[in-house]
């Protein structure tokens, strides 16, 4: 029987010079499922994906990834624990070449360069720019340099991915491709998935819960269905939408 | 073939995904051809003006080839961290000094510099030995004030390691029991950096550089180069790698100091500083900084062109005008020229490598012109 891993977070707080970003919340998450993350503008979305993976740190609360305390580690230290990310401006490496830049992912966790380097040529035919393998990132679409930067992540081997704003700059046609490949992820790679968009096409098709954020609290969790019909819901964020 | 059979061949077939062939990414066209390439080049051009015999043109080369393990020492660290090291320079001044007084005699040594401590005075090492000693003194400083500095990046990186090299260079002027102070160190005894000396450790040292550019750890510092915080959420302690390759460069930079104090014989502290920082910076930046290749053709073109200029200059002075210093004058601006129209310098940061030849090669892209047509008619079909 495969063993599931359980990411949670613990009545997490954050302000900036007196502001709140991130007010009590809590999380938590198990491989296999999709969370979606989702808010008005400002509500401390990626505030929230900067503390649970160290970048920033947190005021007090709790992260833990199984038995591991995460949330006291420097950032670097938690991609070895099976948590890993993707940034909403594009973070690419961009003099180096794609298979560099998918190997980082799992040199970083300490894979060997042979290793790193079949897992990466692995996920770019995956994702599909295996023929892209040997041009330097920057020359790439910014379509592809998504793809790559979710291809960095996966070669690290996560247990979980958070995903901010995968789907911003993309086109219709390219938001849909991307849920093609994002959906089969968390059973065929067991994983789980934290995903913050605005799309709420991709995260009504792809997420098994949602929570809402607004102002740094949890207004809402749980059945997309039921997110949004949720009242509170539809007035702070669906409001236009529902409409 | 019964039903337990079939599931379990499929879970294995589950755990086993079909291993994928990776070889094509690391055959010697790729990972190996750069540094046949550059030592072949270097060798051939050495082994020529070793049989032309000629003092005058040997010890240009000579020089040239100390040169050259400076700049591959020092596109180390900066190439692939990105940060400008400004103090490399006194290592390589740390590493002239050491090595030479490990490998005086205490005879010489009381003569040339009666001021120094008596310990020194008595050490005494064979040449090699007291190269590789004197690139240990170097690293071991690095190793000792590197740690903190590391954090720092972008300009407050660079202005750090300035701050660095003026304290190195205040430590070499000054501390007379060491290297008599301002006045000139004198080794004594014959040249024993010949040509080929020095051109064996260039070939050791190219190799070490470009496999460590190669390697997970050089991979790691590039990557930190081009994006700290994506690095930094990768698994990359910058702080680490970033100390790795700045100690390593020290100990280049050391072994080329060495190089150089048993070349030219006598040194000052003021012979490793701005100006001969400058002279790599350049040679670094015009031949592109994120690459061995680049350091490599940098410093073969600028190191012709100096030659080239310096004669211009010996002759424009012959004849009644006032010119020197313009080598360093036409070397600055074609820095600047780079700088802003070609800021990977002539390589564009990548490497000379045997695929990168056959693409060049009329025959290469015929070939590719095939693969791409015959690409194109199966797609149609």
């Amino acid at each position: 029987m495969e063993s599931k891993s359980t990411f949670s977070v613990k009545e997490l707080n954050k302000s900036f010079a007196g502001l709140k970003a991130v007010d009590n919340v809590s999380l938590h998450l198990e491989t296999g499922e999709v969370l979606g993350l989702i808010g008005p503008n400002g509500s401390g979305k990626t505030t929230l994906i900067n503390l649970m993976t160290g970048m920033l740190d947190k005021d007090s609360g709790h992260i833990s990834l199984d038995s591991h305390n995460i949330g006291e580690m420097p950032a670097y230290r938690v991609p070895f624990y099976g948590l890993v990310r993707t940034y909403q401006t594009i973070r690419i490496f961009k003099n180096l070449s794609c298979l560099e830049n998918a190997m980082i992912g799992a040199l970083g966790v300490g894979t060997k360069h042979r290793e790193a380097a079949r897992l990466a040529v692995g996920l770019l035919e995956e994702l599909g720019l295996g023929d892209k393998i040997d041009l330097p990132a920057q020359s790439l679409t910014f379509r592809d340099q998504r793809l790559l930067e979710i291809a960095r992540a996966l070669a690290a081997q996560p247990k979980f991915m958070l995903l901010d704003e995968p789907a911003a700059g993309l086109n219709e046609e390219e938001t849909d491709e991307l849920l093609s490949l994002l959906k089969p992820m968390p059973h065929s790679k067991k994983i789980g998935i934290i995903i913050v968009e605005h799309d709420m096409r991709l995260i009504m098709n792809l997420c098994n819960r949602l929570h809402v954020l607004n102002y740094g609290k949890t207004i809402a969790e749980g059945k997309p269905e039921d997110v949004r019909n949720n009242p509170e819901v539809v007035k702070a964020y669906l409001g236009s939408a529902a409409s | 073939m019964n039903l337990a059979k079939k599931l379990s061949n499929q879970q294995e077939n589950i755990k086993q995904p079909a291993a994928k062939d990776i070889s094509q990414y690391f055959d010697f066209s790729r990972k190996s051809s750069t540094v046949v390439i550059l030592i072949a080049i270097l060798v051939v051009i050495g082994y020529f003006i070793w049989w032309l015999n000629i003092p005058f043109i040997e010890d240009i080369f000579t020089a040239g080839t100390i040169t050259l393990i400076m700049t591959l020492g020092f596109q180390l660290f900066m190439g692939n961290s990105g940060i400008l090291n400004w103090s490399y320079v006194g290592y390589v001044g740390i590493g002239a000094f050491a090595s030479a007084i490990f490998s005086m005699t205490p005879a010489v040594k009381t003569m040339q510099i009666p001021t120094m401590y008596p310990f020194l005075i008595n050490l005494h090492l064979p040449f090699p030995v007291a190269l590789l000693a004197g690139a240990l003194v170097a690293m071991t400083v690095a190793a000792i004030i590197a740690w903190p500095l590391m954090r720092l990046s972008d300009a407050v990186g660079a202005i750090t390691q300035f701050a660095l090299l003026i304290v190195i260079n205040v430590m070499l002027s000054q501390w007379s029991q060491v290297t008599n102070g301002p006045r000139t160190f004198t080794l004594g005894g014959k040249r024993l950096t010949t040509l080929w000396v020095a051109l064996g450790v260039a070939v050791l040292v190219i190799i070490a550089v470009y496999y460590f550019k190669e390697s997970s750890l050089g991979l790691k510092l590039r990557a930190t180069r081009d994006d700290r915080y994506a690095a930094r959420s990768s698994g990359i302690n910058f702080v680490a790698v970033r100390y790795c390759a700045y100690v390593a460069s020290a100990f280049i930079g050391g072994l080329a100091g060495g190089l150089y104090s048993h070349y030219i014989l006598s040194i000052t502290a003021a012979s490793f500083y701005m100006s001969e920082l400058f002279m790599i910076l350049s040679m670094v930046v015009i031949g592109g900084s994120m690459s061995v290749s680049g350091a490599f053709f940098g410093t073969l073109l600028v190191t012709l062109l100096r030659q080239f200029l310096r004669q211009v200059e010996l002759f424009l002075t012959r004849s009644g005008f006032e010119a020197s210093g313009s080598t360093e004058i036409v070397v600055a601006v074609l820095m600047i020229i780079f700088l802003i129209w070609q800021a990977d310098g002539i390589t564009g940061g990548r490497e000379l490598s045997w695929r990168s030849i056959k693409r060049r090669l009329p025959s290469g892209s015929k070939k590719r012109n095939k693969v791409l047509k015959n690409k194109k008619q199966e797609e149609k079909a």
